[in-house]
């Protein structure tokens, strides 16, 4: 081989590669504005964006494109899109915004509908502007389904008049921006809505307790031969009275009455068909009887759902199907010591604020495809306590439930023990869920639901969680083929013990926002999982998780160890179970890549690094109720 | 003959002797493999991250690769009486150097290229993570940002080769060879850096020296160069970073200075 020819091609590489010089990597960049429907999206829910598209209001947006993440980040809100920029981890995880673009209501022709929502009456002027750029007007009257709304314009006169007409300040990006200064810890916020939910929910089985002490006007089969007739007969805020014995349902109850049994020798027995009790009055109460004979038509076919609201399918199909017990409008009505036998729904609730469901038993078909839901809430947060749930479709099935508290119950082998829907603010509580496809499932786009002190075991799925600003803290789930499925969006996971689980906690989103902080998670065959997306750092101010006793040292005392843990890495994952891995991972190789794996995380590919691992679990306790054999 | 031709007469004759060098080859492999090993490990995805990653890896193979390939070039002439009868051709000290140089540099360069290309080939044919329906945009993250650490790493790999041919010039023997090529390289990759954090813990010197001292290590220079011309300040914030000058300058006379050494000590004119 000619080395003239080598050295000329090799001079000729180099000249290539030194064309980087002529080139500046770190100049402006233009932002182009993308079609924010391919946006990685966050901020408002998915019920309140549905509301907006379907009544065609307008909600102000933002897209962001960050320094260290390839992805356009798009946001529902200008709030949110603040509180998001501002947020703990963010610049970590994403690096610096390089351009926010915000929606131009300047030639927009913004005004106030007669509720107050914003709407545009020129959908064709508008489009983006910088929010450097822009202006902003605040606490004006506008609001959108998700609150009050911070309304951009590109031109400072546009603002102006909107603020004249509708209230409101005039300020610029920066000020927009350090409003949003003021956050609450997540953790503090939890204990907020917990507290909140938890007295409210105290507030309602109180309140349905003293519908157990109303008189008794009619006593069945001995002032009237059939239920029917003696509902037909009591007065209204009156006890009727089933003694021991079977009777004839397929009834309606369209007064504010208590119907009370004996306990589950009294007996109400449909024919099969349709609802066994129909309550269409508000205060009823149904306590202290066995109920069967349910009609076996959970959903019901329909054919004039053409048009309509997004959730008519729902409403229509979910909301009229077979029930042995169907409030419609049940507000502060009560179900308690109740045995139902059931091949469709328990307790559809279709309206009923402040119903309370407790210290009852919903049994359903041994096959899930078979049943339906053991309580059905649409639209009014309920109050489901103490109740078990054995087979069936969903133990507690929620839409538009917003607030619903469901605590202290039990499902099992059924499919899923809690499953939301469109529902935001739930507090689901000390639940304990056995055999299910999944123990506690949070579906569509909600915000700020509370899953907290659940107990999941020997399921497909532990508890999966949609949406955004949610918490999920102090469960346990153990046994499951996966612990956690977290795709709500900056979300809260702490404390939880994830043992003996397939996977123990699994990042379902492209986008990393979650603060994943004092878990016990051990004993996993994958710890964790977080296939898409760059890399995420799961410490939250300087505490990571527990991942079993890692080898390590903790030289400053805080109860971290100083080395970072990657628990998707394929040494650290196999640190605790193969003797190979040690050595490995003290190798001068393992000791350089450590040092370099945590660096711009955004650019990184997929995988979880713990900064700060725990030296010892955060409840030990708890740890040691699961995991007896196993550290 | 002018002096070119007669260096590269000289650069055929070394270029060869690699190539016809099964050792030389099979480390030549082993760097390769070890780079693009890393490279996987450490999951970049990036050409910045990739940089980052890469700048300690190469400032530690680089010099040792470099040694394998230049400390006996000169020193194994010697040994089988070759360099007497060299010295009877019209040829100068200067040409025979330069020619050594070249020669070796065009069996290395190729290897530490390859090493880099396929690395950051591993960054552009990552598979899994492509989700179309979301719009992708320009980061901080530029495949120029990896040109430049090319270069710098050729020029890196230059100066290290240049050290290797002196070290062969100077030594009298294979052993002694061998002894002075190890002392260098841990004085590269460790004793310059650590010497300076001793003397800068024992107050010796002030932090005010460092930009300077640094510059005088290969290591460091190189190390400096890359983090103020091909990383920035994504990574470095508000750390001020050595300047172009320093680190240019203490590079150049690494080189002059190592090839001047083996000028004057491969024969007596």
């Amino acid at each position: 081989m000619d080395v003239k020819y080598v050295l000329a091609g090799l001079a000729l590489v180099v000249l290539v590669t030194a064309t980087g010089f002529t080139v500046d990597p770190h100049g402006e960049r233009d932002v182009e504005p993308v079609s924010f429907d391919s946006t990685l999206t966050m901020g408002m829910t998915g019920v309140d964006v549905k509301e907006a598209e379907e009544r065609n209001l307008s909600i102000p947006r933002a897209e962001v494109f960050f320094s260290q993440y390839e992805y356009v980040v798009g946001y529902y809100g200008i709030e949110s899109t603040a509180t998001h920029l501002r947020g703990p981890r963010t610049t970590e995880q994403f690096g610096e915004p390089i351009g926010v673009l915000v929606t131009d209501y300047a030639g927009t022709e913004p005004a106030l509908n007669e509720n107050g929502f914003l709407i545009e009456r020129n959908s064709l002027g508008g489009g983006w502007v910088s929010a450097q750029s822009a202006v902003f007007v605040v606490d004006s009257r506008a609001k959108t389904p998700g609150g009050p709304a911070i309304v951009p314009f590109g031109e400072r006169s546009a603002a102006r008049s909107f603020a004249e007409r509708y209230g409101g300040q005039v300020v610029d990006w920066g000020s927009v921006q350090s409003r949003s200064a003021e956050r609450t810890s997540p953790a503090t916020e939890m204990d907020r809505i917990t507290a909140n939910r938890s007295q409210w929910a105290d507030r309602q089985v109180t309140a349905t307790a003293g519908l157990r002490d109303r008189p008794v006007s009619v006593v069945v089969g001995e002032d009237t031969p059939t239920l029917a007739a003696a509902i037909e007969r009591a007065p209204a805020d009156t006890t009727v009275r089933l003694p021991p014995g079977t009777y004839d349902g397929n009834v309606t109850v369209d007064k504010p009455l208590t119907l009370t049994g004996a306990g589950p020798e009294t007996h109400v027995r449909g024919d099969s068909e349709g609802t066994v009790l129909s309550v269409t009055a508000e205060r009823v109460a149904v306590t202290d009887l066995r109920i069967s004979g349910v009609g076996s038509t959970g959903a019901r076919s329909f054919s004039d759902a053409d048009g309509g609201d997004w959730d008519q399918f729902v409403r229509l199909a979910y909301g009229r199907g077979d029930s042995a017990i169907r409030f419609i409008n049940g507000t502060g009505s009560l179900v308690a010591g109740v045995d139902i036998e059931t091949r469709a729904n328990g307790v559809l609730v279709r309206g009923g604020q402040g119903l309370v469901v407790r210290d009852s038993h919903i049994e359903g078909p041994p096959e899930w495809q078979d049943g339906f839901m053991g309580v059905l809430a649409m639209f009014d947060p309920v109050v489901v306590q103490n109740v078990t749930f054995e087979g069936g479709r969903d133990g507690v099935y929620t839409h538009r439930a917003n607030g619903i508290v469901v605590r202290d119950s039990r499902m099992a082998g059924l499919r899923f023990g809690v499953h939301e829907m469109y529902t935001s603010g739930a507090l689901i509580r000390n639940n304990t869920v056995r055999r299910a496809s999944t123990g506690v499932i949070v579906m569509t786009r909600p915000r700020a639901n509370v899953l907290r002190g659940n107990d999941v075991r020997a399921s497909e799925a532990g508890l999966i969680v949609a949406g955004s600003a949610s918490f999920v803290a102090e469960n346990v789930v153990a046994n499951n083929e996966v612990g956690l499925g977290m795709a709500a969006a900056r979300s809260y996971v702490a404390h939880n013990t994830v043992v003996d689980n397939g996977i123990g906690i699994r990042a379902d989103l492209l986008l990393p926002s979650l603060t994943v902080t004092g878990n016990d998670v051990v004993a996993n065959d994958e710890q964790a999982e977080a296939d898409m997306g760059p890399v995420r750092i799961w410490t939250a101010d300087g505490r990571g998780n527990y991942w079993g006793r890692l080898p390590g040292v903790d030289a400053d005392g805080d109860g971290t160890l100083d080395d970072s843990y990657r628990p998707t890495g394929a040494v650290d994952g196999a640190l605790l179970r193969s003797e190979g891995s040690l050595p490995l991972r003290e190798s001068p190789a393992m000791t350089l890549l450590r040092s370099v794996r945590d660096r711009l995380p955004g650019l990184r590919a997929s995988g979880v690094v713990d900064t700060a691992p725990l030296t010892e679990p955060t409840r030990p306790n708890a740890l040691a109720r699961t995991n007896g054999s196993r550290p | 003959m002018s002096r070119a031709r007669t260096a590269l007469v000289v650069a055929q004759r070394e270029f060869t002797t690699l190539l016809r060098t099964p050792t030389i080859l099979v480390l030549a492999l082993g760097f390769v493999v070890v780079v693009g090993g890393f490279v996987l490990a450490a999951g970049t995805g990036g050409y910045l991250p990739l940089v980052l990653d890469l700048v300690a890896p190469m400032e530690i193979l680089v010099p040792l690769l470099a040694f394998a390939f230049g400390y006996r070039a000169i020193q194994s002439d010697a040994d089988r009486g070759e360099l007497e009868t060299i010295q009877t051709y019209p040829l100068s000290r200067l040409s025979f150097v330069g020619g050594v140089f070249l020669g070796r540099l065009a069996g290395l360069l190729p290897v530490v290229l390859v090493a880099l290309g396929l690395s950051a080939g591993a960054v552009v044919f990552t598979p899994g993570d492509a989700v179309s329906v979301v719009v992708r945009h320009g980061t901080v993250d530029a495949p120029v940002l990896f040109l430049r650490f090319v270069t710098l790493t050729v020029l890196f790999t230059a100066v290290a080769l240049a050290v290797a041919v002196a070290v062969s010039a100077a030594a009298r023997s294979g052993r002694e060879a061998l002894a002075i090529a190890v002392v260098l390289v841990i004085a590269l990759v460790l004793g310059f850096d650590a010497t300076i954090v001793a003397a800068l813990s024992g107050g010796l010197i002030g932090p005010d020296a460092l930009g300077t001292l640094t510059a005088l290590s290969p290591n460091s220079a190189y190390r400096g160069l890359v983090y103020t011309l091909a990383v920035g300040d994504v990574y470095t914030r508000s750390a001020p970073t050595p300047s172009l000058l320093a680190g240019t300058a203490g590079l150049t006379l690494w080189f002059v200075g190592a090839l001047g050494v083996a000028v004057a000590r491969v024969w007596r004119e």
